[in-house]
């Protein structure tokens, strides 16, 4: 039981400033070495982050744009026939429209595309192999009909743009591949050339067939013919007529 | 892109558009600019107050939070501020801000506190001295004042950093995302301390009789509070 009067178990200090000062109060210095032992410690990794690879935090926002780009891509891939990719070099721009202007009269449209937006379509579609050309400023002829003479006709004309290599109905030609299918006959001719070509043997069936009597009336021909010459010196026509009339 | 030799080659890439910020939930108030604060209360005081140094100390429990504004000014330390302070930041903030299209409202209460002053030159003893001003005391994480409106940080921070070097306490100007990122950094500190030894777990298991140097509140103040200082570098 305690007695009537008790003394505090801590005695507080009463000499000294108040808990809040306005100037900084010192601290005792059992709390200094407190306030120096709990001090915060930064962690330090084994490997310094300065050392390894800088993470790319690349926030893909779709944007609404960039789906719009790569739509028409894709359709332009999938309408045309005739694709060509061209290396760009900056011209003047009254020879761009004029450049445009002549393949415009072939139906070859010029197309300014980026490559950031191209490459992610290509990878994903059947045309892996036409992702190296997509390097550095290009642009696409893009076409429906397949005219390759024309086109490098025009692009001879203009030393700034180099071809580069060509999609035409789903194969991938170089430049040398696209000047030899310049070189080639036009589709009308070579398609006449094979139904020639497999129209012959048809056309000498009739005349197999008939050969065989068709050696005989010549070979009958030339033995009346040396029977007539015979005949001037003596007449024996009844003779081949009866052999005629006998086969 | 690097071209020959790892030179750069710098290249146009497709423009990205930036929406335009979006300020559709925000309500004003019917006035834009900051009240009028009284020097003195309607019902001024007759009784004089022991000085509770205690409404200076440790962290703040009300006005922590952003509630219609999205910048702020935060008090980093505890003081008391009084009508000349209430004065300048009411006209410094009036002539920064533009009240078509941003609004200010005061986080702190109106001067209430009286405090006393004793006339100069007076031996000490005899009395309490009469009541010189009325004050407002803020503790440290209080916001003393919020702006918003169709505004971005960076119109908002010139003045408001002004207005910051001039209280007694510090303080900081402050957005909504940059105090939930202080508030993250503090946390990812405290969790990824390389020290066993926090001066909360001193000070709970009273390791070495360490509470014969502390005072009790440092329970709840676990350090990172010294008087009205507030030690932004502990954990």
């Amino acid at each position: 039981p305690l007695s009537a009067g008790w003394l505090p178990a801590l005695q507080f200090v009463r000499r000294g400033s108040k808990a809040v000062t306005r100037h900084w109060k010192a601290m005792h210095f059992q709390r200094q070495k407190l306030m120096a032992v709990t001090e915060y410690l930064a962690p330090r990794p084994a490997v310094p982050p300065r050392c390894l690879a800088p993470r790319k935090e690349t926030l893909e926002e779709d944007d609404g744009y960039v789906r719009l780009l790569r739509r028409q891509v894709e359709e332009v891939f999938r309408d045309n026939r005739m694709i060509a990719i061209c290396q760009y070099n900056s011209m003047p721009d009254e020879d761009v429209v004029l450049m445009r202007h002549y393949l415009r009269k072939h139906n070859i449209e010029v197309k300014f595309v980026l490559n950031e937006i191209v490459r992610p379509v290509l990878s994903q579609s059947k045309y892996k192999n036409l992702l190296p050309l997509f390097v550095a400023r290009n642009i696409l002829l893009v076409s429906p009909e397949t005219k390759a003479k024309e086109m490098l006709r025009v692009l001879k004309g203009v030393p700034q743009i180099n071809l580069l290599g060509a999609c035409i109905d789903d194969t991938i030609l170089s430049r040398q591949g696209v000047e030899n299918f310049a070189k080639l006959p036009s589709l009308e001719a070579s398609q006449g050339q094979t139904a020639g070509a497999l129209a012959l043997l048809p056309s000498q069936t009739s005349s197999l067939l008939q050969r065989g009597s068709a050696h005989l009336t010549a070979l009958l021909d030339q033995h009346i013919r040396r029977l007539q010459a015979g005949e001037t010196g003596s007449p024996a026509e009844p003779a081949p007529a009866q052999s005629l009339g006998a086969h | 892109p690097s071209g020959p030799g790892d030179v750069a080659i710098p290249r146009a890439g497709l423009k990205k558009y930036v929406l335009p910020p979006d300020y559709s939930g925000i309500t004003f108030p019917e006035r834009p600019k900051l009240k009028f604060m009284d020097k003195v209360p309607a019902v001024p005081k007759v009784r004089r107050e022991p000085r509770q140094l205690r409404d200076i100390r440790g962290p703040s429990r009300e006005a922590t939070d952003f509630t219609q504004g999205q910048y702020g000014i935060l008090a980093l330390g505890g003081g008391y501020l009084h009508w000349g302070h209430f004065e300048m930041i009411r006209l410094t903030i009036g002539r920064g801000m533009d009240p078509k299209t941003t609004f200010a409202i005061w986080r702190v209460p109106a001067p209430s506190k009286p405090v006393t002053r004793k006339s100069l030159g007076h031996r000490m003893g005899g009395g309490k001295g009469p009541i010189d001003r009325y004050v407002t005391a803020v503790k440290s994480g209080r916001l003393v004042v919020e702006v918003g409106g169709r505004c971005e940080f960076e119109e908002v921070k010139p003045f408001l950093a002004q207005v910051a070097r001039k209280l007694p306490f510090p303080a900081v100007p402050v957005s909504r995302r940059g105090l939930q990122q202080m508030r993250r950094e503090e946390e990812e500190k405290r969790l990824n301390n390389q020290n066993p030894w926090t001066f909360e777990r001193v000070v709970a298991a009273n390791m070495l009789g360490m509470r014969k140097y502390l005072s009790p509140r440092d329970l709840e103040l676990k350090g990172r509070y010294w008087g009205k200082f507030f030690l932004k570098h502990r954990v």
